[in-house]
């Protein structure tokens, strides 16, 4: 037998093989039980020609093998070559909804206090006049203790008009340090319109420990202000009148449509309003037998729709409230 | 209220621009509206085109019927020939004249000389609303007599203005006046005040004043003044036009007078004429049971006993700090005038004016509290207008109240105030301050307030403030120190946040909807006794209502894939004065129970939840698709309440949350391999799929973890009123790998227990 041409016929056909199958065909031919090489090893008788045979099988079966994956390989790119989709084309992701732009503007805002330290408190939403107006220093004659402008109950019963019971409900069940933010719905006796709704969502913040400042409640703001509107933009604080703090202020931020050029957004004056805060009034402390020379405090008060309607810049609050998807899945 | 700038000029001395104004103001004072810019437009030397003219002739226009043809002297060697519409003058008028190529405002290009009619019109004489000084069109504005032909208008009239819109806070009514702004300017900008302090005009004949105070809670004070040979007529233009400006209506003379008055201390006056007070004497008092009055506005308000009133003796000439009465009201023919110059109580006032819905530039102002001491300079200016305005003589004047708010008195400590605002603002500076508020300080810091900031500054942090509003602009934004706080959600509020989480997960959009209801299944849900609306008039007990809406709203436009949840309060009625207050968490979606079902499971497994499901019977829920769990329901939405398929549930946060473990344990179900067994039975239709999962856990002992139907199928092989239940079962053991044999008993044990209880046939 001539087995270097055997090897040969063999190395040949490996080289000749196209496919797989091909491949396949060519190891049973040569290297199956039956082949030639596998017969002559069997009856091999001695050593040297042993080693021939053996050597010559190893450089087949190495040869079957490379071809065999060069091949593998091949008809791999093949298929994955012809498996081409069309990636540009959309499928519809798995269904999501949204949370409600008001929930992602408290979350915002929680989270802010949340790293600053502070903590969330849920107050009430139908409260006694005794913590609405009494115990906030409301003066008897406030508009806001009217009819004409809050939704009573009864006598001494309400929908809270502003989320500040809950900086009394929090003063008088626990001792200073106190940091507080307190978020929820509000309600006042507004027809609703474009840009009032009966009940809309208000943040409240309250501080009091000892040696707090106005200083630190127009710092406090200011990050706050800039977290919402943007690191580029600039605060200012305006006086205010506000039963339950003083002195009292008002927030306003720089137009961040125009950057304080001037625009509609801002009717033209630079600065947009976003909300009142003050010093807490020492009657405040004072009815919650709190020490008024040890402690001070701060405290404000912003609505959350106002923060969304400036930053989002649609015209009409009613969309909050009437939830239709078209609105939602845009934020 | 509107400050015009030439008017608030004339009190404070200043070099201050009306935007530096404006800037200074609103940081520290009030809140400035806007600056509008009012008359004519200053550019170029358009002020120049406007001169005081003479009227040298008037004759008919030879080809109008109803225009003249004027000569006017407007300085030049040559008179100007100017055609003109109105007929309130004739020759010898001195008025104001727009020469040719001056800008008004509100034209659109400037005057031209041109024919009208066939003869030159070199001009324009001019009526106030054209130069923004008015709203009258019906004559041309006539100037008094003294002025120079040809000198500049601008010189005789606010042919440019700036007016502040501005709003004071409710603490501060004295800032509802001119001379209250005019006073901060003055502190804020550095300017010299000079308050009006005309002659006060003395008192000359003996006619008697008789009046009398009996409430003088309500009415801590009283000057009448009564005035004779009054010639009611118009104003002269420079009154006029600055009733104009702050955004009142001119009416004659007289009432001009009180309005200006008003509008300069912020203490409102009224005017009777005298002749037609029936009793002639002034008293206040409070109504009576029954009582009316026809008010100004042509108005019979019927009355309280809680309504303060002036009347004559007899019967009620005025509403208190409200509004006259119409049979006294000033008319042309009045030639007695009684002017009251009085102070009024504030909350007496806001409760009438509430009650009868009626809001006037007077009761606006006493209900915030006006000084009783701005009552003595406004009858005085308000008199020297009168005599100087309309010939009159003051013939009586009395002055009712029983002693006046005196000057509080507050100590100040300026370390406290430098240490709460968190700026050192030096002593002295503290001082200057003070004092250019007029606030005395003396040298133990003792600081006297004065009497129109004796309601707002009574205490030392009053004080405090009045520095911090002046300094506002140099505060330093600094942090609180926050030793010994941290910031953390509390487990409930975090679950909170997780369920939204997942109802947006699963496709849900988060709806807000009102918490005020038409209606509620609750008859004993909280009712408002006087809602805004039949729509927002019960305090919900369920969060159906507002999804079913929401709901709605997205059919109707046209919305696809429709699901919303809401996760907000419910007000359940409770014994005591509030309600119990609970977060709901509540869904809609289309596809009918199913789609509920899931988002259901989905919730109660992401908290790994134990569910139960029981059937029920709900109102709002289709009858055969109706479900309670331990924490609500869900079910298929009654189709009478939305047409299509809707699903719908409802859950209680707090009970659903009860059984949530406070941690959770390892299971080993790793080590040893479960054996997972499908088996097939028939049951009967009516056999439900908890009752069969059940029979089997039951049987199945421990080792059987988990049992779960996973499909259902009806037909011809199973024969009528039956259904095939496929179940899977998984067995395993927390110790040791089951034996096929131990598998195969627990099965059987499974399949025998569904036979005897349920009668259930294994199909496989």
């Amino acid at each position: 037998m001539d087995v270097e041409a055997l090897e040969q016929a063999a190395l040949a056909a490996v080289a000749a093989a196209r496919s797989t199958d091909a491949i396949e065909a060519v190891r049973v031919e040569y290297l199956g039980r039956k082949s030639a090489l596998k017969l002559a090893l069997r009856e091999v008788r001695d050593r040297e020609t042993g080693m021939t045979l053996n050597a010559a099988r190893e450089r087949v079966e190495s040869a079957v093998a490379a071809r065999e994956a060069e091949l593998q390989r091949a008809e791999l790119d093949r298929r994955l070559s012809e498996e081409r989709v069309d990636v540009t084309l959309p499928l519809g992701g798995y269904p999501r909804g949204r949370l409600h732009l008001i929930t992602q503007i408290r979350r915002e805002v929680e989270d802010v206090f949340l790293g600053l330290g502070y903590r969330v408190v849920d107050g009430r939403e139908v409260e006694t006049t005794h913590y609405n107006f009494d115990g906030l220093n409301f003066p008897p004659g406030h508009p806001a203790r009217s009819r004409l402008h809050s939704l009573f109950i009864d006598d001494d019963t309400l929908l809270r008009t502003e989320t500040s019971p809950s900086q009394i409900r929090t003063m008088e069940a626990e001792q200073p340090p106190i940091y507080i933010v307190s978020l929820g719905r509000v309600y006042r006796r507004d027809t609703p319109d474009a840009t009032h709704t009966p009940v809309f969502h208000q943040v409240e913040g309250l501080a009091v420990d000892e040696g707090i400042t106005l200083a630190d409640l127009t710092g406090t703001l200011d990050f706050l202000l800039k977290a919402l509107f943007g690191q580029g933009r600039r605060t200012q604080f305006r006086t205010h009148y506000f039963p339950f703090t003083e002195p009292s202020i008002e927030a306003y931020v720089s137009c961040h449509v125009c950057d304080g050029a001037g625009c509609p957004v801002c009717r033209h004056s630079g600065w947009i309003e976003v909300g009142g805060a003050g010093m807490v009034d020492p009657k405040l402390f004072e009815f919650v037998g709190y020490d008024a020379e040890r402690y001070s405090g701060f405290a404000f008060g912003w609505g959350l729709e106002r923060i969304a309607m400036l930053r989002h810049e649609f015209p009409d609050l009613r969309e909050l409230w009437r939830n239709d998807l078209r609105f939602s899945r845009q934020f | 209220m509107r400050v015009p700038l030439s008017w608030l000029r004339e009190y404070v001395e200043t070099d201050a621009t009306a935007h530096e104004m404006a800037r200074r103001l609103s940081i520290s004072a009030l809140e400035v509206d806007r600056v509008i810019d009012v008359g004519v437009p200053d550019e170029g030397d358009n002020l120049g085109r406007f001169v005081v003219g003479r009227v040298l002739s008037a004759d008919p226009h030879p080809n109008a019927d109803r225009l003249q043809l004027c000569q006017v002297d407007v300085g030049n060697p040559e008179p100007q020939q100017i055609v003109c519409g109105a007929w309130n003058f004739g020759v010898g008028a001195t008025v104001a004249v727009g020469l040719p190529g001056a800008l008004l405002p509100g034209f659109p290009g400037p005057l031209e000389e041109r024919p009208l009619r066939g003869q030159m019109s070199r001009g324009m004489i001019l009526a106030e609303d054209e130069i923004g000084l008015g709203a009258d069109h019906a004559g041309i504005m006539l100037l008094p007599g003294g002025l120079e032909p040809g000198s500049p208008l601008a010189e005789a009239l606010p042919l440019v203005d700036q007016v502040l819109d501005v709003t004071p806070t409710m603490n501060r009514p004295d800032l509802l006046s001119m001379v209250g702004i005019a006073r901060e300017v003055a502190a804020l900008l550095d300017g010299a005040l000079r308050p009006p302090d005309p002659d006060d005009p003395p008192v000359r004949g003996g006619d008697s004043l008789d009046v009398r105070v009996e409430d003088l809670g309500g009415c801590p004070r009283y000057i009448g003044r009564v005035f004779r040979d009054v010639a009611v007529g118009p104003s002269p233009q420079w009154l006029r036009s600055r009733l104009h400006l702050a955004g009142m209506r001119s009416i004659s003379n007289v009432v001009d007078v009180t309005n200006y008055v008003m509008h300069v201390w912020g203490s409102p006056l009224h005017a009777f004429d005298r002749a037609l007070l029936a009793g002639g004497r002034i008293v206040v008092r409070r109504a009576r049971e029954g009582e009316t009055l026809r008010t100004l506005d042509g108005t019979l308000r019927e009355l309280l006993p809680s309504d303060l009133l002036i009347t004559d003796g007899e019967r009620p000439v005025a509403l208190a700090a409200i509004m006259g009465g119409l049979e006294s009201e000033v008319s042309d023919e009045t030639t007695e005038v009684l002017l009251e110059a009085a102070n009024f109580e504030p909350i007496g006032v806001l409760r009438t004016s509430e009650r009868l819905a009626v809001r006037t530039e007077g009761s606006n102002k006493w209900e915030k509290g006006v000084d009783p001491h701005a009552a003595e300079p406004a009858a005085a200016l308000a008199s020297r207008l009168l005599v100087d305005l309309t010939g009159a003589e003051v013939t009586a004047s009395v002055d009712v109240h029983d002693g006046l708010p005196g000057r509080p008195v507050v100590e100040l400590r300026p370390e406290h105030a430098s240490r709460l605002i968190g700026l050192d603002v030096p002593e002295d500076e503290q001082r200057s301050i003070l004092e250019r508020l007029e606030l005395e300080v003396d040298d133990a810091w003792q600081v006297t307030v004065p009497t129109f900031r004796a309601r707002d500054v009574t205490r030392e942090i009053d004080l405090v403030e009045e520095i911090a509003r002046v300094v506002l602009d140099r505060v330093p934004h600094t942090m609180p120190l926050r030793r010994a706080v941290a910031g953390h959600l509390t487990p409930e509020q975090r679950l909170r946040r997780a369920l939204e989480d997942v109802l947006v997960g699963m496709g849900f959009a988060e709806a807000y909807t009102w918490s005020l209801t038409p209606s509620d299944p609750n008859p004993d849900a909280l009712r408002l006794p006087d809602p805004m609306s039949g729509d927002h008039a019960v305090l919900r007990t369920t969060l159906l209502h507002g999804l079913v809406e929401a709901a709605r709203v997205n059919v109707d436009a046209g919305n696809e894939r429709i699901r919303v949840f809401e996760l907000a309060r419910v007000y359940l009625p409770a014994d005591g004065q509030l309600p119990e207050e609970r977060w709901h968490l509540g869904g809609i979606a289309e596809g009918g129970f199913e789609a509920v079902r899931r988002a259901v499971e989905t919730v109660y497994e992401a908290f790994h939840l134990p569910l139960v499901v029981t059937r029920t019977a709900l109102d709002h829920l289709h009858p055969g698709k109706a479900a309670v769990t331990e924490a609500g329901w869900l079910g298929e939405l009654h189709p009478s309440l939305l047409e299509g398929e809707w699903g719908a549930f409802e859950l209680d946060v707090a009970e659903l949350m009860a059984p949530l473990p406070e941690r959770i344990l390892y299971e080993d179900v790793i080590t040893y391999p479960a054996n997972r067994q499908d088996i097939a039975i028939a049951v009967s239709e009516d056999v439900e799929a908890a009752a069969i999962v059940g029979v089997a856990r039951e049987a199945g002992g421990a080792e059987l973890r988990e049992a779960r139907v996973f499909d259902v199928y009806r037909g011809d092989q199973v024969g009528e009123g039956r259904k095939s239940v496929a179940l899977h079962l998984v067995f395993q053991a927390p110790d040791r790998t089951l034996t096929d044999e131990e598998v195969a008993a627990s099965r059987s044990t499974i399949v025998a227990a569904l036979a005897e209880r349920l009668g259930a046939e294994l199909r496989a």
